[in-house]
């Protein structure tokens, strides 16, 4: 596929326009229009549309997202919310900030769309506490809505339906990044997930059913509202419809945010998207979407498409789109202390796995970059993987344990060169 | 109850609750199952990952705390994929761990160390120079000292600040493997109940500052008792012990799971009161003010008793049962005027809505069941006309001393008081937990307590005492 065919211009459509984060701008360039067509349909109708869209969460799981809203109790007196999770949290992703900072309308736009089909009156964005440029561009957009009567006690001034939106920054952990910490969190406790469900239902925000969606799955929706499932469905894959923003990270030539859509082939987009490697520069490997995913060796990234099914059957995930391109040269027991030092701090520490687990893991590799590591460690850190997999309240333990493993496995090599070297090195020093 | 299914543990058949939590069915059938965080009183919280069970068509472990019954679950905890896990769970928890069972106070009732003698994992592979270290001693409030390195982090102790007391004293601080047990600064643990979270600890991180290295706990002695300090009767553990040389001494109490009245718990006034057992004893018969014997006291109580024509018997509603039934009898047969007044015990600042009841009496309600007069009127009208009040463990004088004057006085305590001083006759007699008898609490629940003490101080109890009494009088003479 060529760039024009892979880029789709959904979500980004006015990131380029100067001055897009404005109400004035916004309004001239398309945004709130889906509101007007939204208040002639059924909300039922509204979530029948996006279950035909098959809108998928971008935060990284990929659940589809109509059929998330339909989990919502049928409506009665009970208050019910719409939380946007915009934390943002994973290393190597960083599309939702560009929503905030370049069409934070869009986010709002979507936020009325979305609490209309599941009935929410208010709405709490959970926003990265690091990001104050754009917890203040966010605050200044919100206070325009409100201001131009768009949000409040009614929407657009004239449809009777109240719609409040609240920001409320996250203290800095990345576990708040997690559906049920994050509400936690916003209930004012600390960010510890919940124990999941045994059935399929809704999110429980302060004891009233709530729905937990990402940023940029909400700001999704206005266009299939205003534009009907088919405007969606006709990019990306069967599967997974429509576009995402993936971020590039690392010695590309262009790297960045791009809205593409599902489907296209990861060397495509590096070399072309991307410009390729920087001069001199060889790919060894990709982490997918986001630190958690496990790694792409070069030639698992040749067999590799941008869609969550494709990706799963090559043993990794799409997870966030947050691609990050590691060259020839990097070390990968360096790019292990470097996820696992990150991991071990942001550990909620709730689940003993994942607790002890990171920590353990951690101690390690350090052990081994100080040239005091044997090569049995390295059954050891596969073993507490192991114990961290499918053992804890949420999927961190499993992640870091993905990544982790996937590391030790496909590298095993330059582990255990890594490990004999620093041996003999340490035996000359002492012999 | 709800739906009955059948499950299989370990092979054998169950009938249980549809829905209900795995975990109790296996505590309530003693299937043993490593746990740390799960307590019945607390609910789930799914953090330690101990109480993993393998379940028939799951492809992986599940915890048996969330883990709802289903017809035909086919659950099991023993086997070698399972015992791995759990091993496999528990060398994790142990890596920070400071292994210094030696010199902690919880050694030998601590489920950490009891899990990792029956998991066999004696050879530690963990290479790790460089545990994190925390503060390891810490006055939390409330006589509980907290070590946080020896912390699993189960979060009892703070559920049970949030949802039973709901004072929310303790929080997780700090993150990861950092993560510990604290308070906000300048607030102290500080709630009547707190020294349970010594009891819920299931490691050795909360101690209680009262009991910590004064006894290891498998020297000492157990036996089931209730708490004396109010009227609810809260079920107890004694912890006794005599040391070579010394006399039998209670240690501690410690709460016992009872539903129907206390629930797992007792409260801090409760748990502490056994020091009044050791403190402040009487224990040297006295007879007109002059040190005596058993035999002469109990000789002169019957001359009394024979020969006195206005005669009150005072008891306190701290007595057994039995001991209330025998003394009224004793009363009937001499024709003796009995009270049982004891306004005394009644302290509104005491009660509460939750264990503590304002009648700090253990077996009031008895008074009435066996049909023991209280009323004021009537004790005042019988201590106007009587010259001899016999003082049966009744406290009621103790600041109304002045109503004695000109009157002879027998008195029965196991502890010293003004009365004690005061009285012609005082016989020591067993204490609350050296005796055996029956009580009726605030409910109406009738508890009998068996003693196992062995104390060696020469108090005889009330019912000896009657016995001889009876005794003598039966035959008419000394």
């Amino acid at each position: 596929m060529n760039p024009n065919e892979m880029i789709v211009k959904i979500v980004s459509k006015n990131f380029d326009i100067p001055n897009s984060h404005t109400l004035d701008v916004a309004l001239k360039n398309g945004r709130y229009e889906s509101i007007d067509k939204l208040f002639t349909m059924d909300p039922d109708d509204v979530t029948e549309e996006v279950c035909k869209s098959g809108l998928r969460g971008k935060g990284g799981g990929g659940a589809a997202c109509g059929p998330k809203w339909k989990l919502m109790p049928p409506l009665d007196e009970r208050p019910r919310y719409l939380i946007a999770n915009g934390d943002e949290s994973e290393p190597g992703t960083f599309k939702d900030r560009q929503i905030f900072q370049y069409d934070p309308h869009l986010l709002i736009e979507g936020i009325i769309c979305s609490s209309y089909a599941i009935g929410a009156h208010d709405c709490f964005i959970y926003i990265r506490g690091e990001y104050k440029f754009f917890i203040d561009r966010l605050n200044a957009a919100i206070e325009e809505a409100y201001a131009a009567g768009i949000i409040g006690e009614k929407v657009m001034n004239k449809y009777d339906y109240r719609m409040n939106i609240t920001v409320h920054r996250g203290g800095g952990a990345y576990i708040c990044g997690e559906k049920s910490a994050l509400i936690e969190s916003i209930e004012g406790k600390r960010g510890h997930p919940r124990l999941k469900p045994h059935g399929k239902e809704c999110e429980w925000f302060f004891g009233q059913p709530a729905t937990v969606n990402n940023v940029e799955t909400i700001a999704s929706v206005p266009n299939i509202v205003l534009n009907g499932y088919e405007s969606y469905t006709k990019y990306g894959t069967e599967k997974a419809p429509g576009t995402m923003l993936f971020a590039m990270s690392g010695p590309v030539k262009n790297p960045g945010v791009y809205e593409l859509q599902y489907g296209c082939k990861m060397t495509d987009v590096i070399e072309q998207i991307g410009g390729g490697m920087k001069e001199g520069l060889k790919l060894k490997a990709v982490i997918p979407g986001g630190a958690s995913c496990p790694i792409l060796t070069a030639e698992e990234v040749d067999k590799a498409y941008l869609d969550y099914e494709t990706m799963w059957s090559i043993g990794s995930t799409l997870g966030t789109g947050g691609m990050m391109i590691i060259p020839e040269g990097v070390s990968m027991v360096d790019v292990a202390k470097n996820l696992i030092e990150f991991y071990h701090h942001e550990s909620c520490g709730q689940c003993t796995p994942c607790r002890e687990g990171c920590g353990w893991i951690d101690t390690i590799i350090k052990r081994i970059l100080d040239g005091k590591g044997t090569v049995s460690d390295l059954t050891t850190i596969l073993d507490v993987c192991e114990t961290m997999n499918g053992k804890t309240v949420c999927v961190f333990a499993p992640a870091v344990k993905d990544i982790i493993k996937s590391l030790v496995q496909k590298y095993r090599d330059e582990f255990v060169s890594y490990i004999e070297t620093t041996e003999k090195q340490g035996d000359a020093i002492n012999g | 109850m709800g739906e009955v299914v059948n499950i299989t543990v370990n092979g054998a058949a169950f009938e249980a609750e549809k829905g209900s939590l795995l975990i109790d069915k296996l505590l309530d059938e003693n299937i043993h199952i490593p746990h740390f965080c799960y307590h019945q009183a607390l609910g789930k919280d799914g953090n330690c990952r101990m109480c993993m069970v393998e379940i028939e068509g799951q492809k992986r472990p599940q915890i048996a705390c969330d883990t709802p019954i289903k017809a035909g679950m086919e659950v099991r905890t023993k086997g070698e994929n399972i015992e791995k896990v759990r091993r496999d769970i528990l060398e994790l928890e142990l890596i920070n761990h400071p292994i210094d069972c030696p010199t902690c106070d919880q050694a030998g009732e601590c489920k950490l160390q009891d899990y990792y003698m029956e998991s066999g994992f004696y050879e530690s592979r963990v290479n790790v120079d460089a545990k994190t270290h925390h503060a390891k001693r810490i006055d939390l409030g409330s006589n509980v000292m907290l070590d946080r390195e020896r912390c699993v982090l189960c979060t009892r102790c703070t559920r049970f600040c949030s949802d039973i007391t709901k004072t929310n004293e303790l929080a997780v601080l700090g993150r990861s493997d950092h993560s510990y047990i604290g308070t906000f600064p300048g607030r102290p643990l500080d709630n009547p109940y707190a020294m349970n979270v010594v009891d819920l600890c299931p490691v050795g991180a909360l101690t209680s500052k009262d009991f910590r290295f004064k006894q290891r706990v498998w020297f000492m002695n157990s036996f089931d008792a209730i708490c004396n300090g109010c009227s609810k009767g809260c079920n107890i553990t004694v912890d006794h012990r005599k040391e070579k040389y010394k006399n039998d001494e209670i240690f501690r109490f410690r709460p016992r799971r009872n539903d129907a009245i206390n629930g797992f718990f007792m409260c801090d006034e409760g748990r502490l009161s056994y020091h009044g057992e050791n403190e402040n004893r009487f224990t040297t018969p006295l007879l007109e003010h002059n040190e005596s014997n058993n035999e002469d006291i109990i000789a002169n109580i019957f001359k009394y008793l024979s020969t006195s024509k206005e005669l009150l018997f005072l008891i306190g509603p701290n007595l057994s049962t039995e001991e209330m039934k025998n003394i009224n009898n004793l009363a009937s047969k001499l024709n003796v005027t009995i009270s049982g007044y004891s306004p005394d015990t009644l302290d509104e600042f005491f009660g509460d809505d939750y264990l503590k009841n304002k009648d700090r009496a253990t077996n009031r309600a008895s008074f009435k069941k066996i049909g023991i007069n209280e009323d004021e009127a009537y004790f005042k009208k019988s201590l106007n006309s009587a010259s001899v009040v016999m003082i049966i463990d009744n406290t009621y004088f103790e600041n109304n001393l002045a109503l004695l004057e000109g009157k002879r006085i027998i008195s029965l305590f196991s502890h010293t008081c003004k009365v004690v001083e005061k009285s012609d006759v005082a016989l020591p007699i067993a204490s609350f937990y050296e005796k055996t008898g029956t009580y009726t609490n605030c409910d109406g629940i009738e508890q009998r307590v068996v003693s196992k003490m062995k104390k060696d101080n020469g108090a005889l109890t009330i019912t000896t005492v009657l016995e001889n009494l009876k005794d003598m009088i039966g035959k008419g003479k000394l």
